[in-house]
């Protein structure tokens, strides 16, 4: 599995160089009015939507097939796709965090961080980003395995889409039930959504390998 | 070749495989590969040879019927992928690796890859180790794919069109390491190609597929020592014994009938002429020719 891993790194790496600059380019347009929690978001984000480049370039030389005769089983290639993806999301976390903090200074309104009250929001943003670009990446995998990465390209919207939906769905329930979102409940629904990506994947790696293991090549 | 080899002594053994899509029925295949062999599988296209060759390497799922490696399905454990090499009709990298990182995927992905002799198969074949797949010819991307296949200490190398994209020369310096692959009596070789003077220099089994079904599998000196063509007039092609025939061709002005055993056709029907029958020969007689019902 290293190998599909650093595979689809290598093959990234080339591309490296333009994310670089569409990055840097957010970062004149959203780190004045987003501050860094906001940009590292987007980072994040942008970074997770690399995955599906990655399936491109699998089709682009016929790769899953050659990837299949190697000593990996059909699970282990959908689980180099979600190490991938985890390693892009936090690529993008980490990039957005450095960058977001660098460019505030420039900017001038560098808040800095010098203790745990700093740090925290940082932290939450991070670990929250990770998670919901995880959840909608997470998606995606199923997706392009089963319809391709042309039409996966599309379909990364969906992917994105239906677990804003979903957050959605559930905030009009507990506005039903009369549960009130507060600030506490907020930071609690943030510690607890690694735990929620978690779970989310690990449904949907499971789709993906159902997906795979009846695909032919 | 076939069944009637005992199973220890071979390599993939593929018995009564079946797999149907629409309009293609693959009809109940049975072949097997004894250890220190190369078997050619010779069709036209489409006739059902990759379909074949994936089914056994479980990328295509069959409907029914067996297919072993070592006396093991090729699901069952890792070490089965590690000894088999394959090389497929056209590169399976992305255009901007180089075969040096190429090298450090593989690495990563066999534990019996050999570094320094992928290395020796680079220089060997004269591949820049560090220049992107994209600036490389067919006959280069053709040369990595097998130096690949070859460094990870494979036991059986199974080659789908993996000629085509050579010139003679580089092609008559790879047949020689399949050659070379071969000496070791515990390697194998699958090679299904078009190319049929590879096939000839090689090949010591000739498989033969044609619309799915699996027509003979034969030593390539049976081919080459008994199978002829018989050329003769439209009477004296009336009088051959039916059972002699095994596919038939009108031309412009004579039959050429394809018969197993060629010293007998030459004392049988004295006016005829009987030729040598090459590979080429055999598949056009079966393909574009008729059979007796």
């Amino acid at each position: 599995m290293k190998g599909l891993i650093l595979k689809d790194l290598y093959n990234i790496s080339h591309n490296a160089k333009s994310m670089f600059f569409i990055l840097l380019f957010f970062a004149v347009v959203f780190l004045p009015s987003s501050g860094t929690q906001g940009y590292m978001f987007t980072c994040t984000l942008l970074c997770t939507m690399m995955i599906v480049t990655t399936f491109t370039f699998d089709e682009f030389s016929n790769w899953t097939p050659y990837a299949l005769i190697m000593p990996v089983s059909r699970e282990n290639l959908v689980a180099g796709k979600y190490i991938v993806l985890v390693i892009f999301s936090a690529a993008g976390t980490l990039f957005g965090l450095l960058a977001g903090l660098i460019g505030t200074r420039i900017a001038g309104n560098f808040v800095s961080v010098s203790g745990p009250a700093d740090i925290l929001p940082l932290g939450l943003t991070a670990i929250a980003s990770l998670a919901v670009s995880t959840i909608c990446g997470g998606m995606s995998i199923p997706l392009t395995f089963r319809f391709g990465p042309e039409k996966g390209r599309l379909l990364v919207l969906v992917s994105f889409f239906i677990p804003s939906i979903i957050c959605y769905i559930v905030y009009r329930l507990l506005l039903i039930l009369g549960i009130v979102l507060t600030d506490e409940l907020i930071v609690l629904f943030l510690y607890c959504s690694p735990l929620l990506a978690l779970v989310w994947n690990f449904a949907m790696y499971r789709i993906s390998c159902a997906i795979l293991s009846k695909k032919e090549f | 070749m076939t069944t009637s080899t005992s199973t220890s002594n071979n390599i993939l053994e593929i018995k009564n495989l079946t797999k149907q899509y629409p309009g293609f029925l693959l009809d109940s295949i049975s072949l097997s590969i004894p250890k220190g062999s190369i078997i050619g599988l010779i069709g036209e296209n489409g006739a059902g040879k990759s379909t074949t060759i994936k089914t056994a390497l479980d990328l295509v799922h069959k409907d029914s019927g067996t297919i072993t490696f070592w006396g093991q399905e090729i699901s069952s454990s890792n070490q089965i992928k590690e000894d088999i090499g394959v090389v497929f009709d056209g590169i399976n990298f992305y255009k901007t690796l180089t075969p040096a990182k190429t090298g450090k995927v593989l690495a990563a992905s066999y534990s019996q890859w050999n570094s320094s002799q992928y290395s020796d198969y680079l220089q060997r074949f004269q591949l820049p180790a560090d220049k992107e797949i994209k600036t490389f010819s067919k006959g280069m991307k053709t040369k990595l794919c097998i130096a690949a296949a070859l460094s990870h200490a494979p036991k059986l190398l199974i080659l789908d069109e993996a000629t085509s994209g050579l010139d003679p020369v580089m092609r008559d310096d790879i047949l020689d390491v399949f050659l070379d692959f071969v000496q070791d009596e515990e390697h194998s070789i699958l090679m299904s190609s078009h190319i049929s003077t590879d096939l000839e220099k090689i090949a010591d089994y000739i498989a033969f597929i044609h619309k799915g079904k699996l027509l003979f599998c034969k030593t390539k000196d049976e081919l080459r020592y008994c199978y002829g063509i018989l050329r003769c007039r439209t009477e004296e092609f009336q009088r051959i014994d039916k059972s002699d025939i095994l596919a038939y061709r009108k031309e412009d002005y004579q039959w050429d009938v394809l018969v197993a055993d060629k010293e007998n056709a030459k004392r049988k029907y004295k006016p005829c002429v009987v030729d040598d029958a090459t590979i080429d020969d055999i598949l056009l007689l079966y393909v574009k020719g008729e059979r007796i019902k």
